[in-house]
């Protein structure tokens, strides 16, 4: 029985260390909602996203779901060969799960985004940076809120 | 009860040197209504929000955004551009009402 429980944990250890789920991006972040895996399947298919490059600066406890700043950075080259297509931002208890898409070009120099965004509720929020190569570079964070800012 | 829309502003930073990464910083009055709220009255507030954005330096879109209404009213975003040429940056919003607003800023470089 111990073993057992012990192999199993082993065994979802492995499948996360090898990334071999293409959601989960942070710790703490095992309840992902039917709804954002339809929308990841649906966008990224079974592209594994890697927990790196991506930093996503935003408030632990946003005081105003209605105004929550939120900046994205990345550290990936932005070079003709080699780019960030687009940034992705998901939240994953709003009405619109996908809130937006950042698409840019190498002209930009650099990827990243300074902005504010409204919550429903208390959610993970997530970043993925998608390559023009197809790779993908996310990260997850919680928020607190209290009051829906989606007015 | 109409609300104020439009009145953009894009804001650069007054020192640019060639091919350096700037910061650009544009805000926009728009009341980025998500559908959902009521007003005083009881009356559902229509869905009315920037769906799109679209970032043109010269004469190449160097970036759009595509939004929904997650985005706070009065939106505000700042980033990054590589000056590398002195042109003309103009920002296009548009809404889902049909309603579209631009500002053009001319990128030049600091003696």
């Amino acid at each position: 029985m111990r073993s057992g429980a012990l192999a199993l944990a082993g065994a979802t250890l492995g499948a996360r260390m090898l990334g071999a789920s293409p959601i989960a991006t942070g710790p703490g972040d095992d309840d992902v909602p039917d709804a954002v895996k339809a929308l990841l399947k649906a966008r990224f298919g079974a592209r594994t996203i890697r927990n790196a490059h991506v930093s996503l600066d935003l408030p632990e406890v946003a005081p105003d779901a209605r105004e929550v700043p939120i900046f994205i950075e990345t550290d990936l080259p932005m070079e003709e060969r080699q780019y960030v297509k687009t940034l992705h931002l998901i939240v994953d208890h709003n009405p619109d799960i996908y809130l937006a898409g950042f698409h840019y070009t190498p002209a930009m120099g650099a990827a990243s985004i300074d902005t504010r965004i409204k919550l429903r509720r208390s959610t993970h929020v997530r970043a993925i940076a998608e390559m023009n190569s197809g790779e993908l570079f996310g990260v997850t964070k919680f928020v607190y809120t209290t009051l829906n800012g989606c007015v | 009860m109409s609300v104020a829309i439009g009145d953009p502003r894009v804001l650069l930073p007054a020192q640019i040197t060639k091919d350096a990464v700037i910061y650009v910083r544009a805000l926009i009055t728009h009341p980025m209504a998500t559908g959902l709220a009521r007003d005083a009255d009881g009356h559902p507030i229509k869905p009315h929000f920037i769906n799109d954005v679209v970032i043109r330096y010269g004469e190449a879109d160097v970036a759009h955004f595509t939004w929904t209404s997650g985005i706070s009213k009065d939106p505000y975003i700042a980033f990054p551009l590589r000056a590398t040429r002195e042109a003309p940056l103009t920002i296009t919003w548009k809404d889902n009402e049909g309603g579209v607003f631009h500002q053009t800023v001319d990128v030049r470089f600091s003696a």
